[in-house]
């Protein structure tokens, strides 16, 4: 596994840790609860993360 | 509903066609028949993989779910299956294209060879497997009967029908056709849905900003524990990497990378059908229909509002498409664990490629009549249950997969191991048997977790030529 494979996995996993902490799920931005934002964040950073880790390994 | 009920019977007889096509091709092969001869590119393979994901529930489910029970807990299910891509991605794509068998029981079975891995890997699938087709039949005929005034019984029998058809004759190949036209269909129908309400009624912030002013509760976290969350972003997460029906599509890649690649573009299309359809359709639902009983017609009553009758026979197409793209995916996994991993077993080299042929396709038909009858009259948490039996998979699977391919010192004890010690875990959890408050598949991946590494560090060294064999299996290119 190439390193920033790894980190990207790693970054991943601690996002998601990050947003289950219960804090999120009181404080409110634009109406919904910043746990739904970094949920909606994470279903856009993973693919995309991964998209480009990959795409630069194969480019090289 | 004449313009919807003919729409829909062409996609029917188109999927019939084209499994009746591909069966001059696949029947008597085993390559052709379950990995569509590991050829499929990029594009229709990530297609395919988004569709066989994307079940009934991706689209009436999901926006259903957003209604009632708010969009940040809809988003945290639906979250962890798009972590698991990258986790697939990354820890076993290569490697079990590179492996170049058919299923994952063949990994599994070739990693730690015992005869308990050989028949209980297989048997946890078809268990797993046959509830979560039963869930899904169970959406079709539902939604045939809300949409199409279709009988829920004759809807169901139709639907089921058509998908043994086209899946026993056409193999693979017929599913990952007719899994790319049910993909694009959904993703269509979705997205185009969003950006029209986006069109007419503003920008997703500008429309959650009016829906959660008029319903608050649609931008809270609903009233369940953290665990309950957890335990499903973690089932879907782990589960990515090693259900059977995604596997079986990184065996159909062309090559090592391309399987890879698609994975990576599939989670990408899945990501933006979802979050169009909570962040868009959800929230003009919950505007012009605030008082829905039942939530799961949101997506139906907005289609209702806003498009022509032509535009809504679409729409049903493309929910009975989510709901088959899954389920025939689902069967092939199914019958390949009992004609394949279990059947093709014992009976090794004796059988002819005709006989071979025969089991193949009768053991779609039996699982799907099975299927089917259950289905009449199924259980009432029977959608609950698909989610558990997703995660009863998760549970035996992953661990002994990840470990398998990655750690040195893995070896048969600590796979058997890890694999019953996560089923049995789970289920006493499940079941309550077990009470630690923490979400049964956790605790079931720390068993596991636990058991493989006793068995690793405690039992014999596995030998220098299974080394070497799974090491080449890391090779890039193959």
């Amino acid at each position: 596994m190439g390193r920033a494979e790894a980190a990207t996995l790693v970054f991943l996993i601690l996002f998601s840790a990050f947003s289950f902490l219960p804090l999120w799920r009181t404080v409110e931005v634009a109406g919904m609860a910043v746990f739904g934002w970094l949920m909606a964040a994470l279903m856009l950073v993973s693919p995309a993360l991964a998209l480009i880790v990959f795409l630069k390994k194969r480019r090289r | 509903m004449i313009v919807e009920r003919v729409l829909v019977l062409l996609y029917l007889a188109g999927c019939i066609g084209i499994g009746i096509y591909a069966s001059k091709r696949v029947l008597g092969s085993r390559d052709e028949y379950w990995v569509a001869g590991r050829r499929i590119g990029t594009t229709v393979n990530s297609m395919a993989i988004m569709a066989s994901l994307a079940s009934g529930g991706s689209i009436i489910g999901v926006m259903g779910l957003a209604y009632s029970q708010g969009i940040p807990a809809t988003l945290a299910l639906f979250a962890g299956a798009v972590l698991g891509f990258p986790l697939a991605s990354v820890l076993v794509a290569r490697q079990l294209r590179n492996f170049g068998r058919y299923t994952i029981t063949d990994f599994l079975a070739f990693r730690y060879p015992h005869a308990i891995v050989r028949y209980l890997v297989p048997s946890v699938i078809v268990i797993s497997f046959t509830i979560y087709i039963v869930a899904q039949l169970k959406a079709a005929g539902i939604t045939a009967y809300a949409l199409l005034g279709i009988p829920y019984n004759i809807a169901l029998a139709i639907a089921t029908l058509v998908f043994i058809t086209y899946v026993s004759f056409g193999g693979m190949i017929a599913i990952t056709w007719t899994d790319v036209i049910q993909g694009m269909l959904m993703l269509v129908v979705v997205v185009g849905t969003a950006l029209v309400m986006m069109w007419r009624l503003g920008s997703p912030a500008e429309l959650m900003q009016q829906a959660t002013s008029a319903a608050p509760e649609l931008g809270q976290v609903a009233n369940q524990s953290v665990a309950s969350y957890l335990g499903y972003f973690v089932i879907w997460a782990t589960a990515i990497p090693v259900i059977p029906h995604i596997v079986m599509r990184v065996f159909t890649a062309k090559d090592a990378e391309s399987a890879r690649l698609s994975l990576n573009l599939a989670m990408l299309a899945y990501s933006v059908m979802i979050l169009a359809a909570v962040l868009a359709i959800v929230p003009v639902g919950k505007l012009q229909f605030p008082g829905l009983v039942d939530a799961d017609q949101v997506f139906l009553k907005v289609m209702e509002a806003e498009f022509s009758p032509l535009i809504r026979g679409i729409a049903v197409a493309a929910v009975l498409a989510a709901v088959m793209s899954t389920t025939d995916a689902l069967l092939l996994a199914c019958s390949s664990a009992i004609a394949h991993d279990i059947l093709g077993n014992l009976l090794r080299d004796r059988a002819s490629d005709r006989t071979l042929a025969v089991i193949q396709v009768g053991s779609a038909w039996v699982i799907g009549m099975l299927a089917l009858f259950w289905a009449f009259s199924p259980p009432e948490l029977i959608s609950r249950f698909y989610t558990a039996g997703v995660g009863l998979l998760s549970a035996s699977l992953f661990v002994p997969t990840i470990a398998g391919l990655w750690w040195k010192k893995a070896n048969r004890v600590g796979g058997v191991a890890a694999l019953v010690t996560g089923a049995v875990t789970y289920v006493l959890v499940y079941f309550g048997v077990l009470n630690v408050g923490v979400a049964p598949v956790v605790v079931a991946l720390v068993a596991s977790t636990i058991a493989m590494l006793a068995g690793g560090l405690l039992g014999p060294k596995e030998s220098p030529e299974m080394l070497q064999k799974i090491e080449t299996l890391h090779a890039p290119g193959r």
